[in-house]
């Protein structure tokens, strides 16, 4: 398998194995706890927190676990306990990005840094709208676009693994990708009218 | 076979914005080219990913975005777009509703950190 792509995805799933998202989890990989894990907006917050580079990311989390909302899915806890899981999780965060490989960093970097530009996204929900549309609109727009890029490129990655191929992905793993996900409603499609009984 | 269920859709997307070419949206600039590669490169792909890949990605982007946006038109409030419908749209996806709930958070936070810290350097 190509390393690198194996790699980036194998190490991102790793650390997640122990607190599993209960409701979540479609895929074994662990690939549900990526999306999740990552409580720092990249979206909202990059550009203003001025956070330092690659290895940085994880430490920018706020250390004060009472304010982290709970995640969707997960048992409800008490304050004290969701506290300490907090910080059990962005200390094993922290001693996972610490071992990263140099590549695996700049992946990682990446991942977190990566999102959508305001002014365009705004820009495409107002000319379909019509009408102006307030700002966490576009951060929520901006954040849920990006679960949903991540959720087709791991599912044509799945494709590309188990079609014995590698990695860049081709369009052919992008289309059965999406053709899974529909297949799962995961993609929203109100094109056809669906026909329940025949 | 399931290419040609998949090739009805996006031509038909590209009839709708571009004017019939076929293959993608054809007369529209490509608006996130940039950052859906270092998107791909973060969530798994390759370094460079191939342009048709970012091409496909970035429709789909744009006809996700359109279809929640004109779900919230029609929910709540009509015709207007407003957060909360997004999230009871988002609802029954875990993945997406934690992002949001956090993404929202982390924003009241920041405001109210940067509002201390201006009201801070004013009292200074």
């Amino acid at each position: 398998m190509a390393d690198p792509g194996e790699a980036g995805r194998e190490e991102l799933g790793v650390a997640h194995r122990d607190p599993p998202p209960a409701a979540s989890s479609p895929s074994g990989d662990g690939a549900a706890a990526e999306e999740e894990e990552p409580a720092a907006a990249e979206g909202a917050s990059e550009g203003e927190a001025g956070e330092a580079g690659g290895g940085g990311e994880a430490k920018a989390e706020p250390p004060d676990g009472e304010v982290r909302p709970g995640r969707g899915g997960r048992p409800y806890r008490t304050k004290e306990k969701k506290q300490k899981v907090d910080e059990d999780e962005i200390q094993k965060m922290q001693i996972l990005v610490s071992s990263f490989s140099e590549e695996q960093l700049n992946r990682y970097e990446m991942y977190r840094r990566s999102a959508f530009p305001k002014a365009a996204i705004k820009r495409l929900i107002q000319s379909i709208t019509g009408t102006s549309v307030s700002q966490n609109v576009v951060i929520a727009m901006s954040g849920i676009s990006k679960v949903f890029v991540g959720e087709v490129v791991e599912e044509a990655l799945d494709v590309c693994e188990k079609w014995g191929e590698l990695p860049p992905l081709q369009p052919k793993h992008m289309r059965e990708a999406v053709r899974r996900l529909k297949s799962r409603g995961q993609i929203p499609n109100s094109k056809y009218k669906k026909i329940i009984f025949h | 076979m399931a290419d040609e269920e998949e090739d009805v859709p996006f031509e038909e997307d590209a009839e709708e914005a571009g004017g019939g070419l076929d293959g993608g949206q054809g007369k529209r600039k490509r608006l996130f080219s940039k950052e859906l590669r270092c998107m791909m490169y973060g969530f798994g792909d390759d370094q460079n990913p191939y342009t048709e890949s970012v091409d496909i990605l970035e429709d789909l982007v744009i006809e996700f975005i359109t279809e929640m946006t004109h779900k919230a038109m029609s929910i709540g409030r009509q015709g207007r777009v407003q957060v909360e419908d997004i999230v009871f749209l988002i609802r029954k996806d875990p993945r997406k509703f934690a992002r949001v709930k956090d993404l929202l958070t982390m924003n009241e936070e920041l405001k109210r950190a940067r509002k201390a810290f201006d009201e801070a350097n004013y009292g200074s």
